[in-house]
């Protein structure tokens, strides 16, 4: 026995060389070694930048995709015409500024003269135009060609493909002049064009790519700060400036990776480790780390709420609906269950989204739904009256782990205010969206994320006609108000509208109960500066980073 | 041979032996005493430390659910949302999770539902499995390869869409997740009895008792069987933990129990979450889990050599 | 025999049409497209059909059934929904390398560790060695592997830094995952083979070895461990196919760009093409793997014979 031993270790040995070299390492070991002894001792003279995604990234065909991790991406390495800045406001990027008509209809931009491709080749107001009509062409279309279609002039109609491009009102000028006409004057059209559906692309690349474009880092011609020199949908990207971006010079760091790490455990300890410059904290670690100095937290422009099915009994009523959404304080989620940087919501709109007069909406409408719990009951009592029996209810929610713990907090606190035992069901993240659809749920916990920073983005949403999804909701009052204030081109008459609209959602109908603000905690290394997240569209901005 | 034997008859004649008669003494004497094999099996057991140990864990352990969650004031479902994350005291003497709930209560409480979990797991196994893999084995042939087929095709078939559907389709419950639990819990025991009673098929035993006109239950009753009791004991040690832990991520997708009730895969997977900054959230349930998992294994080890005829001595 | 395996391989054919079929039957029944549904689910009906006829998914199913079998039998298993316009088949082999090393290097290391603790355990019945390694074993399936996972992910990584934390970088990165998935390995491997030993002990033809002097090692080699593989090969069948085939939570933990992780995303967000490819990979590798298995059986122990196989 003891002599076959070698022989058989020699087989294993053997097997697990073949089966080495099938697997493809980024690096050679060796490199790897070095590389990381390196980035502990010299962390500044490299001036390379670490940090992770927390999923697979799907697709970089700024097309077509629609989902944050892509977009970071795509942020980053790709520019329209305007980029959103550290302070969250549009400002020029491949255009060097912009006219506006007097009826806010006509958008006319002009682009700078040296901004040119990855290849060398400028980039003209015609890749601007190819672009936006390849996104709305329902022949190339992804499932945002609605954030360009429902705005520019002519393209709802292309976009359904009922007529054709050129119906469609873009207009490139010459190389450095693009013309854009919109269906109604829209004060944040600016900052949409920061968007990565926005994005200009080459023409002649695209064509010669075909099928192929933008399935790996060399297919894709890049014109924002970086460009992407690994691409691995599992295991991320690395990114280097950009030497023909044309503002390079402010571009603060060399190198950065952006690895795929899904665990939050498993970011923690890489952080800790070194391997990362920054992490998201998951709300059982936020407490050991809260006096670090290393530790911030901030909010997006995604709020959570409860929303009530107006066509379901009980639900149908409006005082049940009512003592529903007064019962619990969302403070207490938040600090408590959560405790993960997310801010209490006294209304729809997420704090700090614009509002009038350098103010945001929030400060100008202040809170809409205060929680009483007194009222809540007086109100519970007045609506089993009215429906003559204490009625059943269930709350629908998501099976991830946060709108699982919200559910288990709301049925917790109304058996304890209301003294009712609610039904909890789950079901993944898209049986929740069918069985929205299918109008066969009381009430649930959903969310609604921001496309751009304007309360349009929300309050469009419960206009008519009155569908399952959004609780069967439909009110001409609510319509018009929303209605008036897409044509409204005085900035101050536009928001009392808008800021009408989210009371009698809330207040006069409770329509939605609401919950909180998605925030994260995080932490990050002192020396980590100028790190931008966005609260809507892309969430990642690198351009102003520096780790020096 | 005629002289050899008048030989003995010479030399040994009848008047050189003495009749004694009865040793009154010696026949009254029990050597051992008779049992049954039942009696004889629990005699063996008790002489077993181990398994004896383990059968008083067990008991112990049903005991708490049963009690466990009436010991102290608290409900399993009661939030109390000022004492959350609060590390085992005099108050709460296992802790308490996010929500500010008791952790002794539910853990209790979680060990009853863990517990019907196992309990179907193995009865699963030992209706489905045992007999689904005896028949495999023994009819052979065309039977044989149907089922291995719809095994194959169970296994084939990815088994979180089946799943997903059945969230859509019915109510969150212990129904739905023993249904979901019937359609591939028993596979690998099917798969380990049909190979083991293929090995013992050949043997000279089967072969004998098949001769002197065993029916095949019988055969399968008293002499398969038996002989793959040890195999089935260990494979539930496998099947019994992995199905609380599919519970636990049955449950979390929505198709167990839904909150506030927990079990001890559902404690176990939460704590993990704070696992860093919280290790006794995840420390006690495991505790549970392992407990009545080595007792259960060492008492049944400890059943089998005693009911085994090979182990006596 | 040959014609056995002949026999075996139609088989499979078929059966692996049955699951294709019911899978994509089933598959289509699931809540969701492959796109953007916070989207797509205000939309009108006739809205959203419009939508989902651009990629073909308005059709009944049975006629996309019928494409799919059309371009499966050409050797295409289209692209995926989710990563746009990925090739399905190459999106396969770039995941499956990590997950295989992985899965191969905890067999072995769980194989060795296992059968060592089981045979010891069995010649030292009912003493210390016996129970601890019965301990081990219960502790090893009793205690999920990401918890063991994250616990040498804390100490062996980051605390005493010996191992990368995670990332998938160099051969070291695969050495922590491997231990954590061969835990359970070594739990089930002891576990079947002290019960198979104890049993081949009891038998006669040992004593008979023994009787006749032969030496301990060599009793147990030519004689014990041959007749106590049956169960373990039995239960190494499953075991080979979920470890060479991914685990989710282990390759999440370590960043492990495998497998494992693609099987759960995909049937999250209906990614049709890539769903089908990964249960026609893992399943066709099951049915394989069965049917060494039984073939196996053979070898190891020449009396048993599977129903079919004639020489």
């Amino acid at each position: 026995m003891v002599k076959k031993w070698p022989k058989l270790l020699g087989v294993f040995l053997l097997g697990l060389m073949v089966i080495l070299s099938g697997c493809n390492f980024e690096e050679s070991s060796s490199d790897a070694k070095d590389k990381k002894g390196g980035e502990k001792t010299e962390k500044k003279a490299e001036n390379v930048l670490n940090l992770s995604l927390d999923n697979d990234i799907p697709d970089l065909n700024q097309v077509k995709t629609t989902d944050t991790i892509s977009f970071s991406v795509l942020n980053n390495v790709m520019e329209g015409l305007y980029r959103i800045n550290q302070d969250n406001e549009p400002e020029p990027a491949m255009a060097k500024s912009y006219d506006v008509s007097e009826d806010g209809l006509t958008y006319t931009f002009h682009l700078r003269d040296n901004v040119k491709w990855s290849d060398g080749n400028p980039v003209t107001a015609n890749d601007f135009k190819y672009s936006w009509l390849r996104a709305m062409n329902p022949d190339t279309a992804g499932s945002y060609s609605f954030i360009l279609a429902d705005y520019i002039k002519g393209g709802a109609k292309f976009a359904a493909g009922e007529t054709a491009a050129d119906t469609v009102a873009i207009e490139a000028k010459d190389d450095q002049t693009l013309v854009v006409q919109l269906e109604k004057p829209t004060p944040f059209f600016v900052s949409l064009t920061a968007f990565v559906t926005y994005f200009p692309l080459n023409e002649k690349f695209v064509t010669e790519k075909g099928d192929q474009f933008a399935l790996n880092n060399q297919n894709i011609l890049y014109n924002g700060p970086y460009v992407i020199t690994d691409y691995n949908q599992a295991e991320g990207v690395s990114l280097e400036k950009n030497p023909e971006y044309w503002d390079k010079a402010n571009v603060g760091v060399d190198k950065i990776n952006l690895k795929v790490i899904k665990e939050q455990s498993t970011a923690l300890n890489l952080y800790e480790a070194g391997d990362l410059d920054r992490v998201i904290l998951s709300s059982a670690d936020v407490n050991s780390f809260k006096d670090s100095k290393e530790f911030g937290t901030e909010t997006e422009f995604t709020s959570y709420y409860i929303q009530f099915n107006l066509g379901k009994d009980p639900i149908s009523n409006t005082n049940i609906r009512k003592a529903l959404q007064l019962a619990y304080d969302p403070e207490v989620l938040t600090s408590v269950v959560l405790n993960n940087g997310s801010e209490p919501a006294t209304g729809l709109i997420a704090p700090k989204m614009t509002g009038a007069d350098g103010k945001s909406f929030r400060e100008l409408q202040g809170d809409v739904v205060k929680p009483d719990v007194n009222k809540a009951k007086e109100l519970w009592e007045k609506g089993v009256k009215e429906l003559g029996k204490t009625p059943e209810i269930t709350l629908l929610t998501a099976d991830d782990t946060v709108s699982k713990d919200t559910g288990t907090f709301l049925q917790s606190e109304y058996k304890k205010n209301l003294g009712i035992d609610i039904q909890l069901v789950t079901k993944p993240y898209s049986g929740r969206l069918q069985t929205m659809r299918d109008n066969d749920y009381q009430m649930v916990v959903s969310k609604w994320g921001a496309d751009y920073n304007d309360p349009m983005t929300y309050l469009d949403l419960w206009m008519s006609p009155a569908i399952p999804f959004r609780g069967n909701y439909s009110n001409t009052k609510y319509d018009e108000l929303v209605t008036e204030a897409k044509d409204e081109v005085d900035e101050k008459e536009r928001m009392s509208k808008l800021l009408e609209a989210e009371k009698i959602l809330l207040q006069d109908d409770a329509v939605l109960g609401t919950l909180y603000y998605q925030g994260t905690a995080f932490l990050q290394k002192p020396y980590l500066k100028g790190m931008v997240t966005h609260p809507s569209g892309a969430p990642l901005d690198l351009k102003y980073t520096t780790v020096q | 041979m005629k002289n050899a034997e008048s030989l003995v008859t010479d030399e040994f004649s009848d008047d050189l032996f003495e009749v004694v008669g009865p040793r009154e003494e010696d026949s009254e004497r029990i050597g051992r005493p008779p049992m049954s094999a039942f009696k004889d099996s629990w005699m063996r057991l008790k002489k077993n430390k181990g398994a004896v140990i383990s059968l008083i864990i067990l008991i112990i352990i049903a005991l708490l659910a049963i009690i466990g969650p009436h010991m102290n004031e608290y409900k399993y479902y009661e939030t109390d949302y000022g004492a959350s994350y609060q590390a085992p005291n005099q108050d709460h003497w296992l802790g308490t999770d996010k929500f500010g709930r008791d952790q002794w209560t539910r853990i209790w409480q979680g060990t009853r539902i863990s517990l019907y979990i196992a309990f179907l797991a193995a009865l699963l196994d030992l209706i489905i499995g045992v007999t689904l893999g005896a028949i495999s084995a023994l009819m052979g042939g065309k039977v044989d390869n149907a089922l291995q087929r719809l095994i194959e095709v169970l296994v084939g078939i990815p088994h979180l869409i089946v799943v997903i559907l059945l969230i859509m389709l019915m109510e969150p419950g212990i129904i739905t997740i023993t249904v979901a639990m019937v359609i591939t819990g028993w596979v690998n025991m099917a798969r380990l009895v049909r190979a083991q009673i293929f090995k013992l098929k050949g043997q000279e035993f089967v072969l004998a008792a098949k001769s002197l006109g065993s029916s095949n239950t019988r055969l399968i009753l008293h002499h398969l069987i038996p002989n793959t009791i040890g195999l089935i004991v260990i494979n539930m040690m496998f099947t019994i933990p992995s199905a609380i832990f599919t519970e636990a991520f049955l449950s979390f997708i929505g198709l167990g129990l839904q909150e506030p009730h927990a079990s001890l895969g559902v404690l176990i997977n939460d704590g993990f979450k704070g696992m860093r900054n919280q290790f006794y959230l995840l420390a006690y349930p495991a505790v549970v889990i392992i407990a009545v998992m080595v007792s259960f294994n060492i008492l049944a080890d400890g059943l089998r050599d005693a009911l085994d005829p090979k182990m006596r001595k | 025999m040959k014609k056995y395996v002949f026999i075996r391989l139609i088989n499979i054919v078929i059966t692996l049409f049955v699951i294709a079929t019911v899978t994509f039957f089933l598959m289509k029944q699931l809540p969701g497209s492959p796109f953007d549904e916070e989207k797509l689910a205000v939309l009108s009906d006739e809205q959203r059909a419009e939508f989902l006829a651009r990629y073909g998914l308005d059709k009944p199913v049975t006629t996309q059934y019928v494409l799919y079998l059309g371009n499966l039998l050409k050797g295409d298993l289209g692209t995926s929904f989710y990563f746009k316009g990925q090739d399905v088949t190459s999106i396969l082999v770039d995941r499956i390398g990590p997950s295989a090393l992985i899965g191969t290097q905890a067999i072995i290391l769980g194989l060795t560790i296992g059968i060592i603790l089981g045979i010891i355990a069995a010649f030292r019945h009912n003493t210390v060695w016996d129970y601890s390694t019965m301990f081990l074993a219960v502790l090893g399936v009793s205690v999920p592997n990401f918890v063991f996972a994250a616990l040498l992910q804390y100490y062996v990584g980051l605390k005493l830094g010996l191992l990368p934390v995670a990332f998938w970088e160099s051969y070291s990165s695969s050495i922590m995952p491997s231990i954590a998935l061969a835990l359970s390995v070594i739990a089930l491997i002891a576990r079947y083979t002290r019960n198979e030993m104890l049993e081949v002990l009891g038998q006669d033809y040992m004593l008979t070895a023994k009787a006749k002097g032969v030496k301990r090692l060599k009793i147990i080699y030519v004689h014990a461990i041959r007749n106590a593989l049956i169960p373990v090969v039995t239960v190494l069948g499953p075991i080979t196919v979920s470890l060479l085939t991914g685990s989710l939570v282990i390759e999440n933990i370590f960043g492990v760009p495998g497998i494992g992780s693609l099987f759960v995303d995909s049937i999250k967000v209906n990614d049709y093409t890539t769903i089908m490819g990964l249960t026609l990979f893992y399943s066709a590798f099951f049915i394989l793997t069965m049917l060494v298995i039984d073939l196996l059986y053979g070898m190891i122990d020449p009396r048993i014979r599977i129903s079919g196989v004639k020489e």
